[in-house]
């Protein structure tokens, strides 16, 4: 059963220099349990698509067309204080910048338990501690117990994007959306908080829509991959397919400028790609 | 021109945290008597599990904090007693590039505005003249023109960061700061950001201190690189030595851990 489907999503920004289709036409469903991966160039659209489902776009930005099916109820049709409490409730969402989405003038602990209160009632104060202190653990963040007491510039980049992670993951959402959530985290933390991510996957049929720009992450654990160039997807394909055989243009391009630890030479210069080349223009590789 | 441009020793920061009343704050060695140089010319990587203490170097050697004890000595100068004119002039020498692009811009001021800024406040350049480099920069960290008059919040992140290096390349700085870069751009943007990088080294002689946790980038683009543990240094060595023959237990794991695409 798919627990998000997104059907014919559009959604432009208007400015005095005209209009800026950030997201056009764009279409995917997650399944039960499975992770979806949306890659591609910076600015076409990816964490825009995640703010739609979240219901997070703000004026000059407007969601023209599509429905967002999450377990069959459309999410554009819902009221403001229905959407609020779908956020951090069934769907919630580790955002790109941490910085951004953490209050800096409460402690790290507080602003994971207010998600807890709103979404664990059951649980009383001393539970709902013991829970902070465990998932701030879970995350790998040292020191638990202190950190708690911490306010978001105190700790580092990787703290505060695991933080993050906590409070999203603290309500065991229905849909877990994971905007570039590891960008800060070295290798061997990056690799503890994805098991995690898995774990809670496997324990809670949470599905998961991943955005990032880091094909090994890809690799490993998307189950289906969207493309995104220029407010479209230009490829869809399963993880597998899409790293075996390219099939588009753009995602061959994509796949060619990381650099291969032991097939790049060091200090060379990369593949690029080709920003004279028109992608659009080949046909959509929909698999 | 010395040959060694920073020489570190025993740094120290230690921050204390507060327990709450009536209870001993406790101490966090953030930095613990860390030490290494960095050559004129060269790409020197930190590289270091998250909380290590990368980032806390970083603000040391630019002065936005100070050091609880040990030494920074920048072409032969203690910085940490600089001032006046010649702080000045470190501060139009040193650049950073920061890790969290979003809270590192004034979201009140147009983009132009702020790669301009240090032009505007350490030059005698014309409103023309600022004008011309801004949109030079822009076109060379691979801006559109027209985003001149936008807020930073009208940007992807990817598209934020470069904003901050075009800012950070505004006044011809010697040595550059990196502090993740490009973690937050795809993989595209961030080969053209590296090779600009690389390009912007050779023509001027930059140097640049790159603090990353991607290892492949750090691979590719660095001389020399310095692995932190826990407020430590692990080990230090050419590219080489840590990647091809890894000595310290911790970075034969984080080598190891490094994601690949094995089809
Ligand atoms: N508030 C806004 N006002 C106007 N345009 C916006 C706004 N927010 C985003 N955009 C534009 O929408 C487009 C898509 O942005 P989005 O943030 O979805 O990119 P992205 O794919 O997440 O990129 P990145 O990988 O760099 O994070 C971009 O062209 C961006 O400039
Ligand atoms: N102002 C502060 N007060 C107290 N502790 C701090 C402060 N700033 C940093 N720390 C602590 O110092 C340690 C080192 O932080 P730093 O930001 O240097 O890490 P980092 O190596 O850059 O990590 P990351 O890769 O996650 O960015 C962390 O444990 C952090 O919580
Ligand atoms: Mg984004
Ligand atoms: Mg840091």
């Amino acid at each position: 059963m798919n627990i998000i489907e997104v059907k014919n999503l559009k959604t432009y920004f208007y400015s005095d220099a005209g209009v800026n289709k950030a997201v056009d036409d764009v279409s995917f469903s997650i399944p039960e349990g499975k992770t979806v991966c949306i890659v591609g160039e910076s600015g076409s659209g990816k964490s825009i698509s995640a703010m739609s489902i979240m219901g997070l776009i703000d004026k000059p930005g407007i969601i023209e067309g599509g429905e967002i099916l999450l377990e069959g109820k459309d999410l554009l049709k819902l009221s403001d204080s229905g959407m609020r409490s779908v956020r951090g409730g069934e769907v919630s969402m580790i955002f790109q910048e941490p910085m951004t989405s953490l209050n800096p003038s409460y402690t790290v602990g507080y602003q994971i338990d207010e998600s807890l209160k709103l979404h664990q009632k059951h649980l009383n104060k001393k539970e709902r501690f013991e829970k902070v202190v465990e998932a701030l653990e879970l995350v790998g963040i040292p020191d638990p117990r202190e950190k708690y007491r911490e306010y978001p510039f105190k700790l580092s980049g990787g703290q505060r994007q695991r933080v993050m992670i906590a409070v999203a993951m603290a309500c065991e959402p229905r849909l877990l959306i994971a905007d570039e959530p590891t960008t800060a985290l070295d290798v061997t933390i990056q690799a503890q908080v994805l098991e995690l991510m898995k774990k809670l996957q496997r324990d809670k049929g949470t599905s998961m829509l991943f955005i990032t720009h880091d094909l090994a992450v890809v690799y490993q654990i998307a189950d289906e991959v969207v493309v995104m160039y220029r407010g479209h997807i230009v490829e869809k394909a399963s993880a597998k397919e899409l790293f075996a055989d390219p099939r588009h243009p753009y995602t061959k391009a994509l796949l060619n400028s990381i650099p291969t630890p032991g097939k790049t030479v060091r200090k060379s210069r990369l593949d690029t790609v080709d920003d004279s080349v028109d992608y659009l223009s080949f046909p959509k590789e929909i698999r | 021109m010395s040959d060694i441009v920073f020489e570190i020793t025993d740094l120290k920061k230690h921050y204390e945290i507060n327990m709450g009343l009536f209870k001993k704050p406790k101490v966090v060695k953030a930095l613990d008597n860390i030490s290494f140089e960095v050559k004129r010319g060269e790409v020197l990587s930190i590289v270091g599990e998250s909380g290590c203490g990368k980032s806390t170097t970083a603000k040391l050697m630019l002065k936005i904090e100070e050091p609880t004890g040990g030494e920074i000595l920048f072409e032969g100068r203690d910085i940490t007693t600089i001032e006046g004119d010649d702080l000045k002039e470190y501060r139009k020498k040193v650049q950073i590039i920061f890790q969290d692009p979003y809270s590192s811009l004034n979201p009140r001021w147009k983009v132009g505005q702020i790669i301009g800024e240090p032009l505007a406040l350490n030059t005698s350049m014309s409103k023309k003249e600022i004008r011309d480099r801004v949109l030079y920069l822009m076109e060379k960290v691979g801006m559109e023109p027209d985003w001149y008059d936008r807020y930073p919040h009208q940007f992807s992140g990817g598209q934020r960061q470069r904003i901050g290096i075009a800012r950070a390349l505004a006044l011809n700085p010697e040595i550059i700061v990196c502090d993740e870069p490009v973690s937050a751009l795809d993989v595209s943007i961030q080969a053209q950001v590296l090779n600009l990088l690389l390009d912007l080294q050779e023509e001027f002689s930059l140097t640049y201190v790159f603090i990353s946790h991607d290892l492949s980038v750090v691979e590719h683009i660095s001389d020399r690189i310095v692995v932190m543990y826990f407020g430590e240094i692990a080990e230090q060595g050419t590219v080489e030595e840590i990647f091809d023959n890894p000595q310290h237990e911790y970075t034969q794991k984080l080598i190891g851990a490094i994601p690949v695409i094995d089809i």
